[in-house]
């Protein structure tokens, strides 16, 4: 019994540690909210990442543990079932919003309600890994992309508020199409839960059951908007370019993988949604290749990684689908479905730290061209850093995200790329790692030498650097390159809870075969080549003309009526 | 009747248009008002087609309609509540630094300040 | 509007048109699972009366837990995008309730009879919105519809110039919805060391304590709500006072 209720922690600590600090913030003075943040950022953030690791075994024993909460009755309660992924997912959120939280603290005035920002999303993301209910994840979506729009208009400034603007509009009148879908299934099944729809569904007659599959699709795309595969991507550019640094370390770590991973519990109430996984896979690599060519050509820095944020999703979509197309139960199912989480898991801390150390450094040079400003390293110099800590933090990012070893970033793309190989996704993906690498040598050139002599550079450091933002970047490096040595440990870990066999499938002498490392040797002198053809003059005219191409408000939409009426002919026609 | 579910409809398709097509600001939170609203009063009318009575047990009600629906659309409306808050919030602070409500012209002036 | 973006919004309606219209034509019939398990188990298993408090008070408690924080959420959100517009002279923080007369010829719509009939009218309304709260479980209503009539007694206290408040200070709104949050909570989680788990109900028998559970749960409810409501409507009037 205390083992039912110790999974739903997660879910309830946050809650009760942001309502302690918003006690303490109403009542106390300034001095106590302090200690209370602190205490809440333990209570909230790590307990229940202990009390998860302590489910561990639990989990590969049973399987899963699932419960009505409150013990009601099946019919009408909502059930929660905590797995594998729920597992995952939740060490996730709470492990990668720690260096974005220290990160935050260097810079925020009115830092309270960001704190209890952060741990109410921590809990819904708890909420959302669990539910089995569908008004539930309705709720808990709404929840999330709330917070998502009040963090990135936190900054106040015009161009935040219309980022977030823009996203709002987008993502909540999808939502509507949401609670429609389950209008139509409610009617058609009478029950909110997964498995009785799943049961209900078979003994429908056909008309009734291509009505659910059009709620069914109705329900997917809304979730497919914040998870930004190509056509759905309008808004994810300026929301994560014009939010706060710590803001955009977030929502691309995090808040675009967990609505993905939660597709697969909706895509498992009917088999007729197989036909949708191999058209989403085609999209997941049109995505990583076309995200890659329009990073190429963007000249703000953060603009430039929000595009990469694209490109690495297309990765993980590929997988994913690829995952369910061959069927989670499969063997080669769940390693394509460890190789996703993985890479998941390593782009948030190669995208936290690059996202971070990027966003220190134009601030300390004032500006975001990538084309003008240079010799970033004086301009730290002079707020007060001694050593160039974040230049070589965001080179261990750049060398992770180019998916050179021995960092995280090469041993889960070339576990991914591997598994795929058989099929055309295997070609694009491999050229938009080419392109990866050479919109990487683009951005780091701001570290270079500048050629003009400009003004005395070298002032007096009177101004302390803060502490706070070289301890996130030294935590989110540490993290990037552990997790490269011990791959071998962590995919170990993940296999005994994905794989319900004996057999340990993946091989680990695919990282160091010669194969990989010649691959890995070409790569790396395409995206010379590549950045050599585009910083000519050609090249750079293209890029110029690709910069320049806009994006409307009802563009967006015209993309959601097209991704629709695409899912409809794929599985009613 | 299907005459109110295509009645319903058809305020769902204004909405719908009104929030793509109308340039102001507020005209597109009021598409997006009315897209919320329309989906509840669809949801409301289907669950009271089964009984008749209000769904209160007292001691001489026979056949009451179906509350869940009652109860999940007021979370839905509270939900269609708080966006329409935050949207309204946003729009006047984008008024008040850009110095319209047209969202072409926001767009204009955003860009000619960051160049 | 010019040709290309009429085709663009031409495609999109006729593509949603078609898609959604099988949904709602379809004729099936509405299922009857819910209501029947309802009408019977209902009263005895949470102990209201009202079958919809019964389900967001009961069964579905979560969903209620959910829209509180997205109710909270908007809350934050919307006064921090409205702090700083309002800030002009200290004199002006108080003009939304006491205009003098050579004030209001520039605001109209805010004249005399307004300003009197509101502060008449606010704490008759205040009780209206108390009494829908507490009878929530026996009669419609419940904790949402009372605490958002709340609400708009508070704007009317803060519309009007007669009744002097203290409800309608910033500070002493977010002070009460703080406690009630904090109290939500504490009385939704507790019951973890009874048997039945989390947000569930002490007592599963139609007794007076699972009713006066439902009541404690639906006054912390409509405080929140109302607070919270009223709050942001002050802040887009311009009262606002800062932490």
């Amino acid at each position: 019994m205390i083992v039912n209720n110790l999974f739903l922690t997660p879910l309830f600590l946050p809650i009760l540690a942001a309502s302690i600090i918003l006690i303490a913030k109403s009542f106390l003075s300034v001095k106590a909210r302090q200690f209370f943040e602190y205490f809440g950022i333990v209570l909230g953030l790590l307990l229940p990442i202990l009390i998860v690791i302590l489910l561990y075994p639990y989990v590969i024993h049973n399987g899963s543990i699932s419960i009505i909460i409150g013990s009601y009755t099946p019919k009408i309660g909502i059930l929660y079932k905590f797995d594998s992924l729920s597992l995952v997912m939740i060490v996730l959120t709470n492990l990668l919003t720690l260096p974005a939280w220290i990160y935050s603290r260097s810079t925020n005035t009115s830092h309270s309600y960001f704190t209890v920002l952060i741990l109410l999303q921590s809990a819904i993301i708890a909420g959302i890994s669990m539910t089995c209910d569908i008004f539930n994840l309705f709720v808990c979506l709404e929840v999330m992309g709330l917070i998502a729009y009040v963090l990135i208009a936190s900054k106040n400034e015009k161009n935040a508020v219309f980022a977030a603007f823009n996203y709002m509009m987008y993502s909540s009148s999808s939502m509507i199409f949401f609670l429609l879908g389950s209008f139509g299934l409610y009617r058609l099944v009478g029950s909110l839960t997964y498995q009785e729809i799943a049961k209900t569904l078979v003994t429908l007659s056909s008309k009734d059951q291509n009505i659910a599959m059009i709620c069914l699709i109705l329900m997917i795309v809304p979730i497919l908007i914040r998870v930004a595969i190509m056509p759905l991507s309008g808004w994810l550019v300026n929301a994560h370019s014009k939010a706060p640094h710590a803001v955009s370390a977030i929502l691309s770590g995090i808040l675009i993988k967990i609505p993905l991973f939660v597709l697969i519990r909706l895509f498992s109430i009917s088999p007729l949604m197989h036909n949708l996984t191999l058209v989403l896979s085609y999209m997941g690599s049109a995505t990583a290749l076309i995200g890659v060519i329009l990073a190429l050509s963007q000249s703000d820095a953060k603009k430039l990684l929000a595009y990469h944020s694209i490109s690495q999703i297309g990765y993980i979509v590929t997988s994913w689908s690829l995952a369910l197309h061959h069927g989670i139960e499969t063997t080669l199912g769940s390693v394509l479905l460890i190789a996703a989480l993985f890479h998941a898991f390593s782009h948030a801390i190669f995208k936290g730290l690059l996202f971070l150390s990027i966003g220190t450094a134009t601030d300390a040079a004032g500006s975001r061209d990538v084309y003008k400003i240079r010799v970033v390293n004086q301009r730290l110099y002079n707020k007060g850093e001694k050593y160039p800590l974040t230049m070589i933090c965001f080179f261990i990012g750049a060398l992770s995200i180019m998916a050179i070893p021995p960092f995280n970033g090469f041993f889960s793309k070339s576990l991914l790329t591997y598994y795929i190989k058989p099929s055309i996704n295997y070609t694009i993906l491999s050229i938009a790692s080419i392109g990866t690498i050479a919109s990487f040598i683009k951005l780091s050139k701001i570290f270079l030498p500048s050629k003009e002599i400009e003004k005395p550079i070298k002032e007096l450091n009177t101004s302390k650097f803060p502490f706070s933002i070289h301890l996130s970047l030294i935590i989110l490096a540490a993290l990037s390159l552990l997790t490269g040595i011990f791959a071998k440990e962590i995919f170990n870990l993940l296999e005994r809870m994905f794989i319900s066999t004996n057999i340990k499938p993946i091989k680990y002498s695919i990282f160091f075969s010669k194969t990989n490392v010649l691959k890995t040797l070409y790569t790396g002198l395409g995206g010379i080549l590549l950045f050599v053809i585009a910083t000519s003059k050609y090249g750079s005219k293209i890029l110029h003309k690709l910069r320049m191409v806009k994006n409307d408000f009802i563009d967006q939409y015209v993309a959601y009526a097209i991704t629709l009426a695409l899912f409809f002919w794929v599985l009613i026609v | 009747m299907i005459i109110e579910r295509v009645l319903i409809f058809f305020i769902f398709i204004t909405g719908f248009i009104g929030l793509i097509s109308m340039k102001n600001i507020i005209k597109k939170i009021i598409g997006l008002n009315l897209l919320t609203s329309s989906v509840v009063l669809l949801f409301i009318l289907e669950a009271s087609r089964i009984g008749d009575e209000a769904p209160i047990i007292d001691n001489k009600v026979q056949n009451i309609v179906d509350p869940i629906p009652q109860a999940l659309m007021l979370t839905a409306i509270v939900i269609g509540v708080c966006v329409t808050a935050l949207s309204l919030a946003m729009a006047v602070r984008l008024y008040k630094t850009t110095g319209s409500l047209d969202i072409e012209i926001i767009k204009q002036r955003l860009e000619d300040d960051c160049e | 509007m010019n040709k290309r973006s009429f085709f663009k919004i031409f495609i999109t309606t006729f593509i949603v048109f078609f898609i959604i219209l099988p949904i709602i034509i379809s004729n099936t019939s509405w299922p009857t699972l819910a209501r029947d398990y309802l009408f019977e188990m209902a009263l005895d298993e949470t102990g209201a009366a009202n079958t919809v408090s019964s389900i967001y008070l009961g069964y579905r408690l979560l969903d209620t837990l959910g829209e509180t924080l997205v109710l909270f959420v908007a809350i934050i959100g919307t006064m921090s995008i409205l702090s700083n517009l309002h800030k002009q002279s200290l004199q002006s923080i108080e003009t939304y309730s006491k205009l003098p007369l050579e004030k209001r010829a520039k605001n109209s719509l805010r004249t005399n009879l307004v300003e009197v009939v509101a502060s008449k009218l606010g704490p008759i309304i205040l009780l209206f919105g108390l009494y829908v709260m507490l009878y929530g479980h026996i009669s419609p209503g419940g904790g949402f519809q009372g605490g958002v009539i709340l609400a708009s007694a508070i704007v009317f206290l803060a519309l009007g110039t007669e009744v002097k408040s203290k409800l309608t200070n910033t500070n002493v709104l977010f002070k009460i919805e703080s406690f009630s949050f904090i109290s939500l909570i504490l009385v939704t989680t507790y019951v973890v060391f009874f048997p039945n788990g989390f947000f569930s109900n002490i007592d599963t028998n139609n007794t007076f304590i699972s009713a006066s559970i439902i009541i404690i749960l639906n006054i912390m409810i409509g405080l929140k709500v109302g607070t919270s409501l009223a709050s942001v409507i002050i802040a887009m009037m311009g009262g606002q006072n800062d932490h």
